[in-house]
């Protein structure tokens, strides 16, 4: 917060994101205890972690909907720690949140007019829906149909859709693949790796370990609201212990 | 000639409905996108005219109307821009009973506004275009003009409102909003601007409906209050939040109020045998179908008939918040309760000496008999969670029941009952129960505590808002039968009033409760030492204590700690295996018992014993709500301090202002936004703010949560 407007550069002026000793919590209850970590241009990080250690209130506290108790988060260089939600999508940052929350009596088309008409960009509205319609065919299928009548897998496209019309080129997901049949679980892997394909940077928290692995870049490990490793998803698949110690999982 | 009747009454049902689509949709839309529930709209129809009133007669100019139909909603949009960000903007997030809350203490202040500025009175606009005036004639029926443009204008503007709703980005972000606030934040969309737009236009809608409602039926202080209620209905039969359920349940209303209130439907119906002469019933029956059609319809259909299918709006159940406040420890606040109770039982002996004249000692009587009708509500509110509108049933149904028993016409009721009728008569004869207190009191008790076992049974099963608008609807359909029955039932608009009762049971009599002195007055020549005290106060106080006592007794029990746990998370209670409609159910009844009980020491304590309509009106559910916030509900003593400021606050300002309703209104309106647990949280407060201007200040308060730790009614 204030002091996160001191021009320190103990954070990477060249990351997308890039949070340093980030608090936060809730009520009485501290949540984070010092979260730090980067996301690049054109990267796509992944947080992961047992229940309850923090992965969606970081991505809460990241986009403005909880404040800050300290540290700083800083989007293209610029301190955003005491911006609110409707300011940190202005900037591009997309939340694509825990059980989709698609707007369940809008038609598909008018869930993705409500993201065009908000977010960064606000005057290429047609081109826009258009597009993410081009882009999610099942959904294209589906344009009148209403939020609440989709399947998961569909709520999820139409979530990230959604956050793309309002101009993300940051991405934050929360738990995507959660709840999904494997074989959709695999179409939105597809989906996310096309998205950045064309240039979204995005951030991931994945409870199912070995999607994480797959999709991310890089993989920041939490434990107890702080970071307990961060590593290359392909130097972490070998690590074992780390794998065991902090997420309980072993990959065969 | 029956079917021009006919015709001329569906057009002026159309045109009453058309007024109530607009009033109903503002009503609708704003709860819809913000989950305020206005209770103030009634008061904006009511500016609306106002302001109109004001532009034509300034103008003097037939014409000015016109002027007046576009300059007065866009007034009210400004008032309700004012209303909105000064007053409903702090409270989004928390529980909807808090804007029923506000918006009360709003109702109070508007209407003090327009009495203040505009005078009482009837008034009516000067002049109306001459286009407006006369008859028009359409396929061989005479229409009045008015009426055509009323439902003109009305069609037009709910065909706007539709319009924009569906077809515009600003009805897109609307639709977002009321079905998930949050995520269209994350869209980048200020919602919050929006917030304000959706309140000035339901406003305007309301200004515009008075506007023009007001050209045919003029304008008069309280006209707000003769629409919010069927307003009220309205929404909540079509579905709160649905526009479409606005509109067809305004027509709906407005038509069967017509019909039924004009009488041609008994003409329609005369030559058919039975069904003629039920017809003919129906003038009586006017505000029994309309609240009856509403009860029917939350009964089957519990999200009213449209259930709000093109929105689906969500249900934003912010936290009751309870008073309390842990900065006085429980020694502390024994020993004050016991000084307050020792302070009131030597009170009446002080008149006279401290203070002069009667006012203080009916003052503190009814200060007594609302702060044990507050602690009824609480009951239900602050622990069960139940946000009762219509708890004046109850209270009124003590008060009349005790009132008809001690009048001989429950007495005569039973001896006409067949067989059994009267050696039970003789019975209750025997027992001097006409005459007795006791057991006047014990009547209405009775009659309301099974009043509240049917009500609670049919209303428990649907919750929240819907709640309080089904118990709204159950206590304004009381008040329409008793004012609709025949005088020789419950007294009809005059009341009942002049009955005698004693002090005894069965022959054994301690004397009229008017005669039995404790004290008499006593005077050194000219100075009055010390007036006569009757036995009837300290009736009233052992009945108001013994009532508290009770809850508290049932509260500390562990039944007390299922209701809480019930507030606080009904499905958590739920998987615990607790009954959670029986848990509420009977806590509902105890506390219509206890209301009863509070109504029925009200009808005895007037300057002659009885009970009138006005006592049912539905302020008085509100007022006592205010009470139970003002002083902090769950915490049952919380509402009998509400109770005293209320009702000290009223009498004290009443000296000095007849705009006191607006001052108390501005007093509970701060109240709300600033200090939501009540009187009783206040050295809590204070001792909190002082120690943060000791300590650090506190890193940025979460957004979301409440700055404080929830605070657990601790009594």
């Amino acid at each position: 917060m204030s002091d996160g407007d001191a021009d320190t550069d103990d954070g990477d002026d060249e990351s997308v994101l890039s949070v340093r000793n980030l608090r936060s919590g809730y009520g009485e209850t501290e949540v984070l205890r010092g979260v730090s970590f980067d996301v690049g241009e054109g990267e796509v990080v992944a947080l992961v972690g047992r229940n309850g250690v923090g992965k969606t209130t970081t991505l809460r506290t990241i986009t403005g909907a909880i404040a800050p108790r300290g540290g700083e988060v800083r989007h293209r260089g610029r301190s955003i720690g005491g911006l609110g939600p409707t300011e940190t999508a202005k900037l591009g940052i997309g939340l694509v949140p825990e059980e989709r929350r698609v707007f369940p009596g809008l038609t598909v088309e008018e869930n993705l007019q409500a993201g065009a008409t908000g977010g960064a960009t606000g005057d290429a509205l047609e081109r826009s829906v258009e597009e993410v319609l081009s882009t999610f065919e099942n959904l294209a299928d589906r344009r009148d149909n209403r939020g609440a009548d989709l399947s998961g897998g569909e709520q999820q496209m139409l979530a990230v859709g959604r956050a793309l019309t309002a101009g993300a080129d940051l991405l934050l997901l929360d738990e995507p693949t959660e709840g999904l049949a494997p074989l959709v679980v695999d179409r939105v892997v597809e989906a996310v790796r096309a998205i950045n394909d064309d240039g979204v940077t995005v951030l991931l928290v994945e409870q199912n370990v070995a999607v994480a692995l797959e999709l991310a870049d890089r993989v920041v490990v939490m434990d107890d609201g702080e970071v307990a490793h961060g590593a290359p998803a392909a130097e972490l698949r070998e690590d074992s212990a780390v794998l065991d110690r902090h997420l309980g999982v072993t990959l065969d | 000639m029956v079917v021009e009747a006919l015709v001329d009454q569906l057009l002026n049902g159309l045109t009453i409905g058309v007024v109530y689509v607009l009033l109903a949709a503002g009503l609708s839309i704003v709860f819809g996108v913000m989950d305020v529930i206005n209770f103030a709209h009634g008061e904006l129809y009511a500016l609306g005219a106002y302001f109109a009133f004001s532009v034509t007669t300034a103008a003097g100019d037939p014409n000015a109307f016109w002027v007046a139909l576009l300059l007065a909603p866009a007034a009210v949009a400004v008032v309700g821009v004012g209303v909105e960000r000064l007053t409903i903007r702090p409270l989004y997030g928390r529980n909807p009973l808090y804007h029923i809350l506000l918006t009360f203490g709003l109702v109070l202040i508007l209407k003090d506004v327009v009495e203040f500025v505009w005078g009482p009175g009837n008034k009516s606009y000067p002049v109306t275009p001459g286009v407006l005036q006369g008859q028009v004639a359409v396929a061989g029926f005479d229409f009045p003009r008015y009426s055509l443009f009323v439902i003109a204008v009305g069609s037009l503007m709910a065909a706007g409102t539709w319009y924009a709703l569906n077809d515009t980005r600003v009805g897109l972000v609307v639709r977002a909003g009321a079905q998930d606030r949050e995520m269209v934040r994350h869209l980048g969309i200020e919602v919050d601007r929006y917030y304000t737009l959706v309140f000035a236009f339901g406003a305007a809608l309301a200004g515009l409906a008075g506007v023009v409602l007001a050209g045919r039926n003029g304008l008069e202080v309280a006209m707000g209050d003769s629409v919010i209620i069927p307003a009220f209905v309205i929404v909540v039969l079509g579905g709160l939040g649905s526009f479409r359920g606005a509109v067809v349940g305004g027509l709906v209303v407005g038509v069967v109020q017509t019909l039924t209130r004009s009488g041609v439907v008994a003409e329609v119906f005369a030559p058919v045998p039975v069904v003629g002469e039920l017809a003919a019933l129906l003038p009586a029956l006017e505000g029994l179908v309309v609240f009856g059609l509403m009860i029917a319809v939350l009964l089957f259909r519990p999200r009213g008939l449209f259930g709000n299918p093109e929105w689906q709006s969500s249900e934003g159940e912010g936290d009751l918040l309870v008073g309390g406040g842990g900065a006085l420890g429980s020694v502390w606040r024994r020993r004050l309760a016991l000084g307050a109770v020792a302070l009131l039982i030597v009170a009446p002996f002080g008149v006279g000496l401290a203070y002069d004249g009667f006012v203080v000692y009916s003052l503190l009587v009814s200060i007594l008999v609302w702060a044990l009708f507050a602690v009824s509500l609480d009951l239900v509110m602050g622990y069960a969670g139940l946000v009762s509108l219509g708890h004046v049933l109850f209270y009124g149904v003590g008060a009349y029941g005790t009132v008809l028993a001690a009048d001989g016409r429950v007495t005569d009721l039973v001896a006409a009952v067949p067989a059994v009728g009267s050696p039970l008569a003789a019975g209750l004869g025997a027992l001097g129960y006409a005459d007795s207190l006791p057991l006047a009191l014990l009547t209405g008790v009775a009659a309301a505590a099974a009043v509240a076992w049917v009500v609670g049974y049919l209303s428990i099963r649907v919750a929240g808002v819907y709640f309080a608008m089904i118990t709204l609807g159950f206590a304004e359909l009381f008040r329409q039968v008793v004012v609709k029955l025949p005088a020789s039932w419950a007294g009809s608009t005059d009341g009942l009033y002049g009955a005698e009762l004693s002090y005894s049971v069965a022959g054994v009599s301690l004397g009229e409760v008017g005669d039995v002195v404790l004290v008499e007055g006593v005077a050194a020549g000219p100075v009055v030492l010390a007036r006569e005290v009757r036995l009837l106060y300290f009736v009233v106080l052992a009945g108001v204590l013994g009532g508290y006592l009770l809850a508290r007794r049932v509260i500390e029990a562990p039944f007390g700690g299922v209701l809480t746990a019930i507030r606080e998370s009904e499905a958590r209670a739920q998987f615990l295996g607790y009954n959670v409609v029986a848990h509420k159910r009977r806590v509902f009844v105890l506390s219509g018992a206890l209301a009863a009980l509070a109504g029925g020491l009200q009808a005895v304590t007037g300057l002659v014993v009885g009970v009138g309509p006005s006592l049912l009106h539905w302020i008085n559910s509100g007022e006592v709500i205010v009470m139970a916030v003002l002083g902090g509900m769950g915490t049952l003593y919380g509402p009998i301090l509400g109770a005293a400021v209320f009702r000290g606050g009223q009498e004290l300002l009443s000296t000095y202002t007849g705009q006191w309703r607006a001052l108390l209104g501005l007093v509970f309106v701060l109240f709300v936004v600033f200090l939501p647990r009540g009187i009783v949280s206040l050295p809590g407060e204070l001792q909190r703010r002082l120690r943060e201007r000791g300590g650090d200040p506190p890193t940025g308060a979460p957004a979301e949560t409440p700055a404080e730790p929830k605070l657990e009614g601790d009594d």
